[in-house]
């Protein structure tokens, strides 16, 4: 039973003049708590992919199955009520509500999935405990740095225990600190039995991961798993299956 | 339920980050909502008092006077369900505080009857036991100062003088209000009136008809006219009365519609482009909503009721304060619920439209937070690259090139504040026209502003007087009489004054003036009434001897809806004209009327009766509030899409600005730049607006002078200068508006890679 399971995937952007094939054939499963890194060069195709996995962009061809159901027909809206509960989204650029605080931001996922104020409050003051951010709750996320609104961000989307947690370079715009931060709470998490799947481009923080997926012109060209024990050089690192 | 729990917290959040714009918005709405409501319970019948009246004394439809008791049985005309009267009326002058008031003297039985029965509002109906005393209508009685066992001394025509007694007044839709409709009316028992007029041929018949059907009055009066052929003196019906009880709210009415009219049209223009705004602003987080499980519906339903919650709003607000002003100043009883209605629904529907499609077009967002909705990328034009080569500031060629980036809402901003400049002008130009009608009475018809009547003296005596007075620049007999309209079977009025060789200068804006006997002038009113054109040839009754004219022109009337036929004296027959019943004096260029008048009665020994001529503009000074009151709502809607156009340009930039800085602009210039972007569209909109009201104002009032029967040729534009400085308040606060988010902007340092 995997959690992601992929058939062929391809998507062909055709606005533009010319049609941009940015994913194609891609063929991917995810166990459950699985850490998958997707790396690749700029224009892999690696934000398609994941978008497409959680139902924010469609696909051209081929089949994504969650949680062993076929989603890639989904309307835009059935996708959206299936993301509610089952997938987390974590960005680049944190995207945080601007007019919200810290607290509402955290909240407003719980609200829409259907839990009592009360409830969501609870589950709230868990996380932001959890992420030690207990005394922002109140703050305009304006005021907070790039590491402080990217943890918040991570809580809102772990805030409904989703199937699997999507990350499109979450620690690209942060420094080297709040990237160990955020690192060191995906890390946590994982270990609590979440399925991840994290685009970077950033081979220290695919480290992290379990295994690796390399995508290079919309195509995997190499997915491996990585030993648990970490050593210097990448010969050890990766063991090709 | 959870969506609308989590929307609701994203409401809350998103009106917290913008009170102020939320606000403009309620307040905009609320004031044109109010203008709505308080212009169509002016232009409902429920506001004419005549209504309720009519209802109350079981009004007759027809009112006829005639020379002796009518013979014929009026009672049998087909549709004609009862009558009132003949009762028999005589003229007299009752004094009261030194003023001498016309009034006719009304003999009613004991037992008032059961059509036209004047309903008692204080005090008691006439009663045999007290022979002296008078019941007075009541808009006589106020403007008397009468109450309740006040002396009422009274000069029958024979000059005896009687003393009766105020025992009721009473309120009756006989006749229009006093002063506007005159004389003033007063009943007294039979016998009483027999004692004061004891000479029947000084007196009059009065008679009412009740109909089956009020729209058979045309038909009906036009039988009464052909039955008492000579007998018949006068003739009147209830939509003469309605017309004269309703003042000016229709004229109120009418220009408070058309600004609630335009404003709506503005305000949801002005709603439409801050919930785009709002909307474009928001992109990212919207998209963010998506990620998180908003469906396309749901996000669209989320922000429909966010920008509708406030129009709405605002409609609530308006219709309480529209509701609170038509009680305060017209009683309670005057709030129409129909209209009403309508209004409010009408509004809520063009709120809800108005932001309905940016609503829709954010539910179409991407779900893809990442990507930035990039402006479309304007490049310079041929112009741009001229203005760098020729060395004008770079920040004017920047701005410039900013404003037209997005075309739509360039379009939507200069439009926005177009409409409400517009209407601004023409609001202006309502205020020019009634500094017109003070400072040059004479271009109103008003040449003279004092008229004398003779009262004790003789009328050449009184001519004499008139005439000796050094601020008296020329003195024109005149004599006004009722005439009946064969076609039209009712009375009219016709002025004759001057003589037909040095006529009164009347303003004459068709045609020319009359030159010989037997030419006239018309108010468009008179021409209206008749169905009659400039040259055409009409017959009149005045007193039983016909007078048979050409109009030859037509002048501006303010007076009694324009229904005004004006001649010289000499047209007239001698038996109406001599001796002339008042004196109109055209005074020196500064005399003022007040002292002349005062002077008047001083050389007369009181015996003269000098009244002012009262200026429209006087009677029409709330006009003024309410063009301050618009103005001040029109003003709101400009600032709010002056706000949205702002906040639209700061952010399409925001990314430029690093960039521009790091070309080297200095924070000055980029606040130029930004500024320039948003302040062309104003400069455009303004001066765009302000050319099409200027251009339409002069129009607009003609047309409204036309309907109303005062007629064509009143307009004015407002002058140039106020044009100017009103163009240059309106940019100048513009600009100051764009100024203080364009000056923050510049000074922030603005990272170039988060956007």
């Amino acid at each position: 039973m995997s959690v992601i399971k992929t058939v062929n995937l391809v998507k062909i952007y055709s606005d533009g003049a010319v049609p941009v094939p940015a994913v194609r054939g891609v063929d991917l499963q995810v166990e459950p708590g699985e850490f998958v890194a997707i790396m690749g060069p700029s224009g892999s195709g690696k934000s398609t992919l994941v978008h497409m996995l959680g139902g924010l962009d469609t696909r051209t061809s081929g089949e994504i199955w969650l949680d062993e159901k076929r989603v890639d027909t989904l309307s835009e809206s059935a996708w959206a009520l299936l993301r509610r509960k089952k997938v987390g989204f974590v960005f680049q650029f944190f995207n945080l509500v601007a007019n919200m605080t810290v607290a509402d931001n955290v909240e407003l996922p719980a609200l829409l999935a259907g839990a009592s104020p009360r409830d969501a409050r609870e589950r709230r003051q868990s996380l932001l405990g959890a992420l030690n951010l207990t005394e922002r709750a109140d703050a305009a996320p304006g005021q907070l740095s790039g590491g402080e609104q990217q943890r918040v961000a991570l809580a809102r989307a772990l805030a409904n225990q989703p199937s699997v947690l999507l990350a499109d370079e979450p620690t690209g715009n942060l420094d080297s600190r709040n990237t160990r931060d955020v690192l060191r709470l995906l890390s946590d998490v994982h270990k609590d039995g979440q399925t991840i799947v994290m685009v970077t481009h950033d081979a220290r923080v695919a480290a992290l991961a379990d295994r690796l997926v390399s995508l290079f012109d919309g195509a995997i060209v190499d997915d491996g798993r990585i030993a648990r024990r970490r050593t210097g050089t990448a010969g050890e690192v990766i063991d090709l299956r | 339920m959870s969506t609308a729990r989590a929307g609701s917290r994203w409401i809350r959040a998103d009106l917290r980050a913008r009170r102020g714009q939320a606000l403009l918005t309620v307040l905009a709405v609320a004031g044109i909502v109010a203008a709505l409501i308080t212009a169509v319970t002016l232009l409902e019948d429920g506001t004419n008092p005549w209504r309720s009246l009519f209802a109350q004394t079981d009004g007759a439809h027809v009112w006829f006077y005639t020379k002796d008791s009518p013979q014929v049985a009026l009672g049998g005309i087909d549709g004609v369900t009862q009558t009132a009267g003949p009762y028999r009326s005589a003229p007299v002058t009752v004094v009261q505080d030194g003023k001498k008031e016309p009034a006719a003297l009304r003999a009613m039985p004991t037992t008032p009857p059961r059509v036209a029965h004047p309903v008692v509002a204080e005090g008691r109906w006439l009663d045999p036991a007290q022979s002296d005393g008078v019941v007075v209508e009541r808009s006589f009685a106020r403007a008397l100062r009468l109450k309740l066992g006040d002396a009422f001394s009274i000069i029958a025509l024979s000059g005896e003088r009687h003393t009766l007694y105020v025992r009721g007044i009473a309120d009756s839709a006989e006749q229009g209000f006093y002063p506007e409709w005159t004389p003033g009316l007063a009943w007294v028992l039979p016998a009483t009136l027999d004692r004061i007029e004891p000479m029947l041929g000084r007196s009059e018949w009065v008679t009412g008809l009740r109909l089956a059907d009020p729209d058979a009055t045309q038909v009906v009066s036009q039988r009464v006219v052909v039955m008492l052929e000579d007998q018949l003196q006068r003739v009147y019906t209830w939509r003469e009365v309605r017309a004269a009880m309703e003042l000016d709210n229709r004229l109120l009415g009418t220009l408070l519609a058309l600004f609630g009219v335009v404003g709506l049209v503005a305000a949801a223009l002005a709603l439409a482009n801050a919930a785009g705004g709002r909307v474009l602003g928001q992109l990212r987080d919207l998209a963010t909503l998506k990620s998180m499980g908003f469906t396309r519906g749901q996000l669209a339903l989320l922000l429909l009721v966010e920008h509708g919650a406030l129009g709405l709003l605002g409609v609530g607000v308006g219709t309480l304060a529209g509701w609170a002003v038509t009680v305060a100043v017209l009683g309670t009883t005057s709030v129409a619920p129909v209209p009403v209605l309508a209004i409010v629904g009408g509004t809520a529907l063009t709120v809800l439209a108005a932001v309905g499609v940016p609503a829709w077009r954010g539910g179409r967002t991407p779900p893809i937070p990442g990507a930035p909705a990039a402006p479309p990328r304007g490049h310079l034009s041929r112009l741009a690259r001229l203005g760098l080569l020729v060395r004008l500031p770079p920040a004017l060629v920047l701005g410039t090139r900013d404003a037209f980036t997005r075309r739509l809402p360039a379009f939507l901003t200069a439009f926005g504040l177009a409409v409400p400049m517009m209407m601004i002008t023409i609001g202006l130009g309502v205020w020019a026209t009634l500094d017109n009608f003070l400072s040059h009475p004479e271009q109103v018809g008003q040449h003279a502003s004092l008229y004398v009547r003779p009262g004790k003296l003789e009328a050449a005596d009184a001519q004499r007087i008139a005439e000796s007075d050094r601020a008296v620049q020329s003195v024109y007999a005149g004599t006004d009489v009722n005439a009946l309209a064969p076609g039209a079977a009712r009375s009219v009025r016709v002025r004759a004054i001057g003589s037909s060789a040095d006529p009164y200068p009347f303003p004459v804006v068709e045609g020319r003036m009359y030159g010989q006997p037997g030419e006239a002038v018309a108010g468009q009113g008179l021409l209206n009434l008749l169905g009659a054109r400039i040259g055409d040839r009409i017959r009149l009754t005045v007193g039983g001897s016909p007078l048979i004219v050409r109009i030859v022109g037509r002048t501006v009337e303010p007076d009694l809806d324009g229904e005004v036929l004006s001649v010289g004296l000499d047209s007239l027959a001698a038996k109406d004209s001599v001796p002339p019943e008042f004196y109109a004096l055209a005074l020196r260029q500064g005399a003022d009327p007040g002292e002349v008048r005062d002077r008047l009665l001083a050389t007369s020994g009181e015996s003269l009766d000098v009244q002012r001529v009262v200026n429209p503009a006087d009677r029409l000074s709330v006009i003024r509030v309410v063009i301050v009151a618009l103005i001040a709502v029109l003003a709101l809607i400009g600032l709010a899409n002056l706000l949205t156009a702002s906040a639209l340009g700061l952010r399409d930039h925001a990314f430029d600005l690093a960039v521009l800085k790091a070309m080297g602009l200095t924070p000055r210039q980029v606040m130029a730049t930004l500024v320039t972007g948003t302040g062309l569209l104003v400069v455009l909109g303004i001066v765009a607006g302000t050319a099409a009201g200027a251009s339409v104002v002069t129009g607009l009032i003609d047309l409204q002078g036309y309907t109303s029967g005062v007629g064509a040729g009143i307009g004015r534009p407002p002058s140039v200068l106020t044009l100017i400085v009103a163009v240059l308040v309106a940019v100048g606060a513009a600009l100051a508006v764009a100024l203080i988010p364009a000056r923050r902007a510049a000074r922030a340092q603005v990272p170039v890679t988060s956007r």
